[in-house]
């Protein structure tokens, strides 16, 4: 919100410059995000009067101007053609710099000297609604009341300093100068000034308020609705110190009437609203909600549908304004109008709030209304309106108004205690200071040994308790107290045993195992487009999609609910510009919605995805990734032929333990990769962490080592094709019985004369015994036990 | 006269030994020496017909020819060992600046490895670490937090919304009310985590990251939020960070604080990263609001907490200066790799 320096200086004596006054006001938690000075770029620009005119010697289109700029006469060149001897214009001299970037320098132009150039309003930063002309193509014309030699920021009121302040949500009362200018007495140490709320009224005037207006309030969303008259109303161009304020807090000048109800929503906060009276039907304004299929020609040039949800103020015939948010085209002030009738009202927040987000409306009226207004609010506001009616002598004021009030906003009484604020705050700040403060900030308070009694005004509805006031008392003390504080850590705390995330704590460990093996580590968004589920070929009804109602777009509209999209499109991003042999790998969230539409939480489940597109890369490759990561844990698994729709059906597998699927890895189905622009030999894999985690760590049974020596035999056999690796070592192992140490494939050898459909597999059996060394007979016995049960449950022959 | 000869081989096998080349060469000279027909195995031989008064001379030279002519072919042996050593070892000579080969080393992504510093920090000064959902009810992300519906704080942040009760976590404090619920005080969490704002710009990306911390206790103050934010932002940032308070406001927190962090590239000089402040606004914190710790069943009378929070994307970025946030969800290899 913006307030500027000599506004708040009406209001309060302040004595600090605006660059300190900015600093302090940020040490209080109203952070001043800009501090814009109006007269940056109007340094060296002066009001000149053009004492004579003549042609240049040189060029046609050139005049040479001899110029009065109050100390000197000053020759200058121009090419405008707007400008006459005897007028006043800004004149730019040698060191301006204007707005425009232009600098300005003693120049020759076609050999005859300038010493400045005339400036148009775009170069001063100002047009037609600031000063008359200043719009035009040409040169601007001063009134003609100024003096030749004045800087022209201060004959045209553009001297101030503007403070653009963020106010948090919990103080809708520094919406305003006045709000502003309280919190600056404070911090200053000094007194507000009281507005002056003083009007003409002609007492012995026979019309009232009644002859003009009446106010029906039927509906409970209105807390308080205040109106007054005026009659012969004066509609013209408001003067200048007005418009000055007004176009420094960026509200664009217009009359009389509409700059003095935005002049006290800037100043007090409160906002209003001005009726001709003349078009309020049956003289009568009725605030209801409004009714089904009631719409409203606004002044945006938009019409709208009203609703019952939406809160009116009509007249007999029809809605005139959407209430707090936007007035009527056919009831506001034109030129024309004579009878002003003025509203200053409070409306329920939760309506103003609703209905500007419903319409997408959002006015510097209904921000205020949507952050809360108070009820005892709106009497200021209508008090100072008819002031500055007065002042602007812009009409009569009629005796007699409307007040209809639902609400009531009074002081409170609470009570504090000193030692629990400092409790709270961990410093000793002393009775007598917190009193100080307090009562700076408009919350009268007694001390009565620990006791604080606080009378707290009704604009700070914020303040309720203890916590309330020692951030009252420290934001004023000054948080600076903390900045040499000499304590302890845990002064104060109990000692806690801090516990890492189980889940986290194996993810770390995997993720660190994967970066040794190769792997880079993704984080990608987890919101997806919606034809994620038809990408991947899953099932719609197994993978229901929690969706956005209020998506940025369709790109990022669903929750993910497969890691499988991020890793593809991230492969394929990376192909894309030119990157080569991605293994990259993900631990992430899926979200899978129980039922749809969303009635309760969707299942979030934590997976670690690797996906894998590089030259030579294989299954087995992956396989000996997936069972590193198994191995972290202590889960029985087996391995058996996967069902995953976006996995290629024949080179996929699961890891099971028990009836869990803890890991899915294998090579991109043909048909997904094409979906997602990657080439076929990409490898995915799935693993199920959360499952991981919930194992019971890794416990160790170390058995005895053999002190006699291993016995290494090979065996190559024959079998079909579809006798698995897994089930003939299986085999081999049971053999072998306690003499097997281990026992490996070595070799897998196809050939036309083993014929079509057969394989040659070889094995390296190690073999070893605890007790003794290993005689031949003892080997060939088991051997020929091993040949012996592969030829019966296999085929098996020897090669 | 069979001492001369003797002598005559020991001068005669040394110049041979002196002048082989290799392993070979001495083979030959060994076989010629001491073979079956070897000159001295000849000469041994002859000792039987050397008189009786002479054999012991004859014996001595006999092995001192011997012991001379082993001595020489064993430092002959050696020498050419070491020559064809020398040989092997050069010929084996590689180009060491070929590249090295297996497996190059991946990366971590700098967000997971923000969140495993931060979670070592915490944990070591007493945090448990927790989760929670991240589509969240309307009620943990905001009423709990003291954020009731239609109020105007609702406006500090653009929300995703799924229906009208259940959303995107705007923040991770939606985690704090559902701890509070579960956990006796007193105890201490962080909860690091994904988060989402409708709001993408050059600056802002809907899905974030965040981590909230929380602590409950009987007599904790604002004090000791700053001694604790101070070693944790010093173990972040270096020894010499430093941190700062001002006032601000959230819902959930009364007082609440912004914090500023003295600029871990600059320390406190001014550079473009803290725009020449020499701070950077880091962090949201304050004391939780006792409205807050009753609706999730703590007694505020008893109990008192504070809490904290900041954005881990900001975090990552300065630490690595990372200068375009969008690098962080694009998955570039080109990226990736310098994180090695």
């Amino acid at each position: 919100m913006k307030v500027t320096y000599n506004w708040l200086k009406e209001m309060v004596d302040i004595d600090v410059s605006p660059e300190e006054l900015a600093k302090k006001l940020t040490s209080a938690g109203m952070e001043v995000e800009e501090i814009i000075y109006q007269n940056e770029h109007l340094h060296h620009v002066v009001v000149g009067k053009i004492l004579k005119i003549e042609k240049h010697p040189q060029a046609d289109r050139l005049v040479v101007c001899q110029v009065n700029i109050g100390n000197e006469i000053v020759q200058i060149i121009t090419a405008a053609t707007n400008v006459f001897e005897g007028a006043l214009v800004p004149v730019s001299l040698e060191g301006a710099d204007l707005c425009n970037g232009i600098k300005i320098s003693k120049t020759k132009m076609r050999g005859v000297d300038s010493f400045g150039m005339f400036c148009s309003g775009e170069e001063l930063g100002i047009d037609d609604n600031y000063i008359e002309g200043a719009s035009v193509n040409g040169i601007l014309i001063l009134p003609n009341d100024l003096k030749p030699g004045t800087a022209i920021d201060k004959a045209l009121m553009l001297d101030d300093v503007v403070f653009d302040i963020g106010i948090t949500p919990n103080r809708a009362d520094c919406m305003s100068v006045i709000g502003i200018a309280r919190e600056v007495c404070a911090l200053l140490g000094k007194e507000l000034k009281k507005l002056n709320l003083s009007y003409d009224l002609d007492v012995y005037a026979k019309d009232t308020i009644w002859d003009y207006v009446s106010v029906d309030v039927k509906t409970e969303n209105c807390y308080r609705y205040m109106a007054t008259a005026v009659t012969n109303v004066k509609i013209e161009r408001s003067p200048l110190w007005m418009r000055a304020r007004l176009n420094a807090v960026g509200v664009k000048p217009i009359n009389t009437i509409v700059d003095i109800t935005n002049y006290v929503l800037m100043e007090c906060g409160q906002p209003m609203h001005a009726f001709d009276g003349a078009n309020i039907g049956g003289k009568k304004i009725i605030v209801r909600q409004a009714n089904e299929g009631e719409t409203i020609d606004a002044l945006n040039h938009s019409s709208y549908n009203l609703d019952e949800s939406v809160m009116v103020i009509a007249d007999e015939n029809r809605p005139m304004v959407i209430a707090g948010v936007i007035g009527g085209e056919d009831s506001c002030i034109t030129d024309k109008t004579n009878i002003c009738v003025f509203e200053s009202a409070v409306f329920d927040l939760k309506s103003i709030r609703l209905t500007s987000r419903k319409y997408g409306v959002r006015t510097d009226s209904s921000a205020r209304y949507a952050k809360g207004v108070n009820v005892a609010n709106a009497e200021l506001g209508m008090a100072r309106a008819l002031h500055l009616v007065s002042k602007l002598k812009c009409g009569k004021v009629v005796r007699g108004r409307v007040d209809i009030a639902s609400k009531e906003n009074k002081s409170r009484h609470i009570t504090g205690s000193v030692s629990i604020i400092n409790d709270i705050l961990g410093v000793k700040i002393a009775s007598q200071d917190m009193v100080r403060i307090l009562n700076s900030l408009g919350i009268v308070t007694k001390c009565y040994a620990d006791k604080l009694e606080c009378e707290v005004p009704p604009y700070r509805e914020d303040i309720e308790n203890d916590y309330d006031l020692a951030e009252e008392v420290i934001r004023m003390y000054g948080y600076d107290v903390y900045d040499n504080l000499g304590y302890n850590l845990f002064e104060n705390a109990t000692i806690t045993e801090g516990q890492h995330h189980q889940r986290l704590w194996l993810e770390r460990k995997l993720r660190n195992a994967l970066v040794q093996d190769g792997y880079f580590e993704n984080v990608s968004y987890t919101l997806v487009s919606g034809d994620i589920n038809q990408k991947l070929l899953l099932n719609e009804e197994e993978h229901k999609l929690v969706r956005i109602s209020n998506p940025i777009g369709e790109e990022i509209s669903c929750m993910r609910t497969s890691l499988a999209h991020s890793l593809f499109q991230n492969i394929a991003y990376n192909l894309s510009v030119g990157n080569k042999d991605m293994r990259f790998f993900e631990c992430g969230r899926t979200y899978i919605a129980k039922s749809l539409p969303l009635e309760e939480l969707p299942i979030e489940k934590n997976m670690l995805a690797i996906a894998v597109c590089e030259n030579d890369y294989n299954f087995f490759n992956l396989k000996a990734e997936v069972e590193m990561i198994l191995n972290f844990t202590s889960c029985e698994t087996k391995i058996q032929r996967s069902n995953k729709p976006f996995l290629h059906p024949g080179i996929s597998a699961d890891y099971v333990c028990g009836d869990e699927v803890i890991a899915s890895f294998g090579k991109v189905h043909p048909v997904v990769a094409k979906n997602y622009e990657l080439p076929e030999n990409v490898f995915y894999a799935e693993i199920n962490t959360e499952f991981l985690a919930k194992l019971s760590e890794k416990r160790y049974n170390v058995k005895a080592i053999s002190k006699f020596p291993i016995v290494d035999r090979d065996l190559a056999v024959v079998v079909d094709e579809n006798v698995t690796c897994g089930e003939m070592i299986e085999s081999i192992k049971s053999s072998c019985g306690k003499l097997c140490y281990d026992v490996s494939l070595f070799d897998i050898y196809r050939s036309e004369t083993l014929g079509e459909n057969k394989k040659s597999m070889a094995f390296n059996i190690r073999l070893s015994d605890v007790e003794k060394t290993l005689t031949e007979e003892d080997v060939s016995a088991v051997m020929k036990k091993v040949l012996k049960a592969l030829t019966f449950k296999f085929g098996a022959s020897l090669r | 006269m069979i001492l001369d000869e003797l002598k005559c081989t020991q001068v005669q096998v040394i110049d041979e030994i002196n002048n082989a080349k290799t392993m070979k060469d001495i083979g030959e000279i060994k076989g010629k020496v001491f073979g079956k027909n070897g000159v001295l195995t000849s000469l041994s031989r002859g000792m039987k017909d050397v008189s009786a008064e002479e054999r012991p001379k004859v014996g001595a030279l006999i092995n001192e020819v011997r012991n001379a002519i082993e001595k020489a072919l064993a430092e002959k042996e050696q020498e050419v060992e070491n020559a064809e050593l020398a040989l092997k070892l050069e010929k084996e000579k590689i180009d060491i600046t070929e590249p090295a080969q297996g497996v190059k080393k991946g990366a971590l992504h700098p967000i997971p490895s923000v969140i495993d510093r931060l979670c070592d920090i915490c944990v070591g000064l007493g945090f448990s670490v927790v989760e929670g959902p991240e589509v969240e009810s309307d009620y943990y992300n905001f009423e709990a937090m003291n954020i009731p519906k239609n109020h105007p704080s609702r406006d500090m942040q653009d929300t995703f919304f799924i229906n009208d009760n259940i959303l995107l976590r705007s923040q991770t404090s939606a985690v704090q009310a559902r701890e509070m619920e579960v956990k006796k005080p007193p105890f201490k969490i962080i909860c690091p985590g994904k988060t989402y704002r409708n709001d993408s710009d050059s600056t802002h990306s809907p899905v974030f990251h965040q981590l909230e911390g929380l602590v409950i206790d009987e007599n904790v103050s604002m004090a000791d939020l700053k001694s604790m934010l101070t070693i944790i932002m010093k173990r972040l940032y270096g020894e010499d960070t430093e941190i700062r308070f001002r006032p601000s406001f959230f819902p959930f927190t009364e007082p609440s604080i912004e914090v500023d962090v003295s600029c871990p590239t600059c320390h406190g000089k001014g550079c473009s990263l803290c725009k020449g402040t020499g701070m950077l606004e880091l962090l949201g914190a304050g004391i939780v609001n006792p409205k807050v710790l009753e609706m999730s069943g703590i007694d505020s009378k008893k109990y008192r907490g504070f809490a904290f929070g900041f954005g881990l994307d900001r975090t990552a970025m300065i630490l690595n200066s990372i200068g375009n946030i969008r690098y962080l969800y694009k998955n570039d290899k080109r990226f990736l790799e310098q994180m090695k």
